[in-house]
């Protein structure tokens, strides 16, 4: 789960995060919107990241890696290019979320959670999004698509840019 | 008059002087909340947009919010001087473009089209017309879907921010006193009196108080809070400042899911509005009281709607629940004592005082006054945000205001309450919607999720589902909910699968019940809802599930085999063939179609492509064991 | 100077400070309540081990005495079937996901484990519960002590300790749910961590969680 950090990426994440607790008066009680603005930028919460917030708030680092561990909404790796989440809401779920969310699976060759290794999808499940009369819903790229039946689930993967007939191909040799 | 109410007499009128020359024009209004947007309300919004450039009209294209008809997105309204106003429904880019043509440009109104109007004339019906109409009555729904949420000059129009005026004429203790005797409940779940909350934060001596409205809608099945900021914000504001002004805090703080950013959004434009105006800030309307809002965005964790989890949140920390006493009202965020309430209760706030606490008590029961703002989901017609008087009955809800069951199916159970709450079935359906009398039935009005289930719908597989989403959700701080939940969870999951013993129902049970009893925080204690109600209700579905490994939803992917059935199929098409992801559907040497149930992963693809004239595909339970194809 | 109010546990007449909790008045008193997350400096409790059930004369359900300030008149009872049946519950869901191979256990004999299995007669095995146990690697990096966290039973009292005894802020609460355990930063090994191995969390930990290496055979 290590991550390679460029040089330059090393900057970026420095100079993020110096803003971040400038943005928010270097409060600790301010850590949560302190790691929403840094992943809102970087896409994630880079390890070297959560030990400069530490840092200059002068809390142990293992405070800030409770926080990010314990809400949904953080990550601790590069998100994929394309993120895909599927509902899984009560009214989805009896709709069939679940089915829509293992064709997506099957496709992208990951698990729920996961993202593809060339980076360029991760798939993930959200509670609900609150469109439960179009269920089952699909969020792609902060795009709702509602009443997704799975056989929609390959075009709206080749509106990505995936080449499913080719993969197919491969999968076979 | 009191300057307080001259202040705002002013600004009324100058809202109504501003939108005036606007409102004597043709208006069409667009309902483009979340649910709207994913439904291409944003792609009609374009066409009426180009068409009235393109034929020059003057005609106001406007972004409302969500009309509650989420079953017949996207909405649109026309208002045009000569015919009552016209709410159209389904609308897409075709029909918006007949509407620009044949409305906008030539003077026929295309009642095909139209679904009712929204003033009582002698044309048309109005919704109030028809069943859902009738068993409705809007309080904190009614501005929602007619109003532009990110104009204040609408709100303050419809007499928006009176209520402001006149509690701030009044004594903080008065105002209390008037949501005491309204007998307004938390809408967030439990229900507990908002005038005693506010009450006992009143008497604490602090230097500082808050207040927070607690907009972290978590429950995977409610979308009112959000529908509710879309839609209406300022109604939500007009609440939160007079909540502030009774319990004497100067602060306040909407705590919105960061899952919901058009809600984020339309706040922040409103919280901007009312500072211009004068409504919030510094001294406001003259009366010396000044008040701050400002957003904290939630990073999903369910567990965020308990009150100390939340507060928890709010300083920086794992939302972690915390043992009560003490309560938030007497010591909560920043140890200082904390109103926490939910939108729709403070949404009601700004109503009762205006109508005044007798007003409120007459809508609704003696125990539950007021309404209940629902959401509709699942296998109901007319899925959609309602509001109905407390009281009413699940049967009207679902038939009457939902238009029964979709596709003739038998209707099975209603999950109401989501997570915390639990499934009822047919002979439950007359049962007064209140928050005792469901709580009685071993469910919980929770935060107003109802999903209604048919034939279709397994109730194991739904108990199953809500464990797994609060076991997911647990916080993992307590014994009970950390390790109970899970071994539920198991329990359930083995049944779903058909590894199932017959002494397992008992253990769940006990389980169950050991878990609501023992449980530290409200998540915990209520986990066990679904589960208690399906095992009360449904045990029998239990039973089938373990002594004949049989699904008899036809649900539960582990119990079922996907075949077709030759008798139905057709010999020249090929749809299933093609649907199938994993080359599992096979062209048989007679020409039909079958399946290789080794290869066959379940996906539903065949059964969904499959023409519904022949419905060749049909799921049988228990599995097949047969190798290879079906047929051998 | 708090008031002494007089309070019936198990019929047994005793005396103690209002507003103490009554787990401690109890315990004080050489009358066993099981308990594990308990710490009694601590003004908040965090009251997650659900061990410590009561019965209390005039409240309608069993409550936790970790909890509980201690009244004038107050009449207790340690055990009644609805007690018993909540610990018995909260004590085997802990077990579930508990390595129960206590002859090799560091803590073996001074496990406050074996004490409530002792006391109240539970077995220490699984009978009704499923084994959620999934094993995570022992961190042995420190010089003078161990971690196992799958005999950790997430009291809580070694991240107490860690912040008020030797105020270091080494190890904390990490992740949600089931996968809620105690680590360090970036779930590191200690020894990379800031801890200066101290042992004030090896000597609060109630279980074989954190043991002194000396102990280890």
């Amino acid at each position: 789960m290590e991550i390679e950090i460029t040089a330059e990426e090393r900057e970026a994440i420095k100079t993020t995060v110096a803003e971040a607790l400038e943005k928010n008066s270097y409060r600790r009680d301010r850590l949560l919107p302190i790691l929403q603005e840094v992943q809102g930028r970087l896409g994630y919460l880079p390890r070297e990241a959560m030990e400069q917030i530490a840092s200059s708030l002068k809390i142990p680092e293992v405070d800030v890696y409770s926080v990010a561990t314990f809400y949904n909404q953080f990550r601790l790796n590069p998100p994929g290019e394309h993120q895909i989440k599927v509902c899984m809401g009560t009214a989805c779920h009896m709709a069939g979320g679940h089915i829509i969310m293992d064709s997506f699976a099957r496709r992208l060759n990951i698990k729920e959670g996961e993202t593809t290794p060339d980076r360029k999808f991760s798939l993930e499940r959200v509670a609900c999004v609150g469109c439960c009369a179009l269920a089952p819903v699909v969020v792609v790229n902060e795009n709702v698509e509602g009443k997704v039946r799975p056989t929609r689930v390959d075009g709206i993967l080749m509106a990505l840019g995936k080449e499913i007939g080719k993969k197919n191909e491969e999968e076979k040799r | 008059m009191s300057a307080v109410l001259e202040r705002y007499e002013a600004l009324k009128r100058q809202a109504e002087q501003t939108l005036t020359a606007r409102l004597e024009k043709p208006r069409v209004l667009v309902g483009t909340a979340t649910c709207g947007r994913a439904a291409g309300a944003l792609k009609v919004l374009e066409v009426f947009r180009e068409g009235v450039a393109q034929h020059g009209l003057d005609v106001e294209v406007e972004e409302v919010g969500c009309l509650g008809y989420c079953y017949a997105e996207p909405t649109v309204i026309i208002y045009k001087p000569g015919f009552p106003p016209l709410c159209y429904m389904n609308v897409d880019e075709g029909i918006a473009s007949r509407l620009v043509t044949d409305y906008l440009v030539g003077g026929d109104p295309c009642f095909d089209f139209a679904y009712a109007a929204l003033e009582p004339n002698d044309v048309f019906p109005t919704l109030a017309d028809y069943p859902r109409g009738f068993s409705e009555q809007r309080i904190i729904l009614a501005d929602c879907g007619l109003i532009n949420p990110e104009d204040i000059n609408q709100y303050l129009q419809r007499d928006g921010y009176r209520a402001l005026a006149k509690a701030l004429s009044m004594a903080p203790e008065e105002i209390i006193g008037e949501i005491k005797a309204s007998g307004l409940r938390g809408r967030g779940g439990a229900g507990f009196p908002t005038g005693v909350k506010w009450e006992i934060c009143r008497s604490k001596e602090a230097d500082e108080k808050y207040v927070i409205c607690n907009a972290d809608e978590g429950d995977p099945g409610a979308f009112m809070d959000r529908a509710l900021l879309e839609s209406t914000p300022h109604q939500l504001l007009e609440g939160l400042i007079i909540a502030g002004y009774a319990v004497g805090a100067k602060q306040g703080y909407i705590y919105v899911r960061a899952e919901y950013p058009l809600a984020i959004e339309r706040l922040k434009t409103a919280l901007a509005q009312a500072r211009e105006k004068g409504l919030l800030g510094e001294n406001i309307l003259g009366s010396g009281f000044s008040f701050a809002i400002d957003l904290f965005q939630g990073s999903g964790a369910f567990v965020c709607g308990e009150e100390t989890a939340l507060i928890a949140s709010m300083e920086g920390r794992a939302g972690i629940p915390s043992h009560r006493p003490p309560f938030p009202a007497e010591k909560g965020f920043r140890g200082k004592p904390t109103v926490i309430n939910n939108v729709k209760t403070l949404s009601y706030v700004p109503h009762i005082i205006r109508n005044g606490a007798e007003w409120f008590r007459s809508i609704g029961t003696p125990s539950s006054p007021g309404t209940a703002v629902l959401a509709l989901a699942g296998k109901v017609v007319g899925t959609g945000l309602v509001e109905v008087p407390m009281g009413t009955t699940l049967r009207t809800l679902i038939y009457d205001v939902g238009g029964g069951i979709k596709n003739d199916k038998a209707f099975k159970a209603v999950q109401i309450g989501g997570p915390s709450g639990g499934c009822l079935p047919e002979s439950a359906l007359d049962l007064p919607i209140d928050f005792d009398s469901l709580q009685q039935a071993g469910a919980m009005m929770g935060s107003g999720g109802v999903v209604v289930l048919d034939e279709d719908d397994c109730m194991v597989e739904i108990a199953r589902y809500f464990l797994e989403f609060t076991q997911k959700e647990s916080c993992g701080k307590c014994t009970f909910c950390r390790l109970g939940t899970r071994q539920m969870l198991e329990i359930l999951t083995d049944i779903t699968k058909g590894r199932g013993k017959l002494e397992d129902i008992d253990l769940l049970q006990e389980i169950a019940e050991d878990v609501k009893a023992g449980s530290l925080c409200g998540l915990g204690k209520t986990a066990p809802n679904p589960v208690l109600t399906t095992l009360r209700f449904f045990r029998h579905e239990y039973e089938i599930h373990v002594k004949e490994g049989r699904c008899p939803a036809l649900m539960c992917k582990d119990l079922i085999s996907y075949v077709i059935d030759p008798k139905k199929c057709r010999k020249l098409c090929d749809a299933c063939v093609g649907s199938c992801p994993v080359e599992a559907v096979y062209t048989r040497p007679d020409q039909l179609k079958a399946i290789d149930l080794e290869k066959c992963v379940k996906c539903d693809n065949c059964l969904v492509t499959c023409l519904p004239l022949y419905q060749a595909v049909i799921k049988v339970s228990p599995p097949l064991k047969v190798e290879g194809g079906q047929d051998k | 100077m708090s008031r002494q109010v007089t309070i019936t546990i198990d019929g047994q007449q005793v005396t103690a400070a209002e507003g103490d909790k009554l787990l401690w008045v109890a315990l004080d008193h050489g009358i066993y309540i099981p308990h594990l997350c308990g710490i009694r400096e601590k003004e908040h409790p965090d009251a997650s081990c659900r061990l410590c059930f009561v019965e209390v004369e005039g409240l309608p359900n069993p409550v936790t005495s970790c909890t509980l300030p201690v009244k004038e008149g107050m009449v207790v009872r340690t055990r009644s079937e609805r007690v018993d049946r909540l610990v018995r519950t909260a004590f085997e869901l802990l077990l579930s996901n508990h390595r129960l191979s206590c002859a090799k256990c560091g803590k073996n004999g001074r496990c406050e484990l074996q004490k409530i299995a002792q006391e109240r007669g539970l077995k220490l095995k699984l009978t009704r519960m499923r084994s959620l146990l999934v094993e995570k690697p022992v961190d042995d990096s420190p010089e003078k002590f161990y971690y196992d966290p799958n005999r950790c039973v997430l009291c809580g009292r070694c991240v107490w300790a860690d912040r008020e005894k030797a105020k270091i802020g080494a190890i904390g609460f990490v992740r949600r749910g089931m996968d809620r355990r105690v680590a360090a930063f970036w779930e590191q090994p200690l020894a990379d961590s800031p801890c200066i191995e101290c042992l004030a969390c090896v000597e609060a930990c109630p279980v074989g969680a954190l043991v002194a290496k000396e102990m280890k055979e």
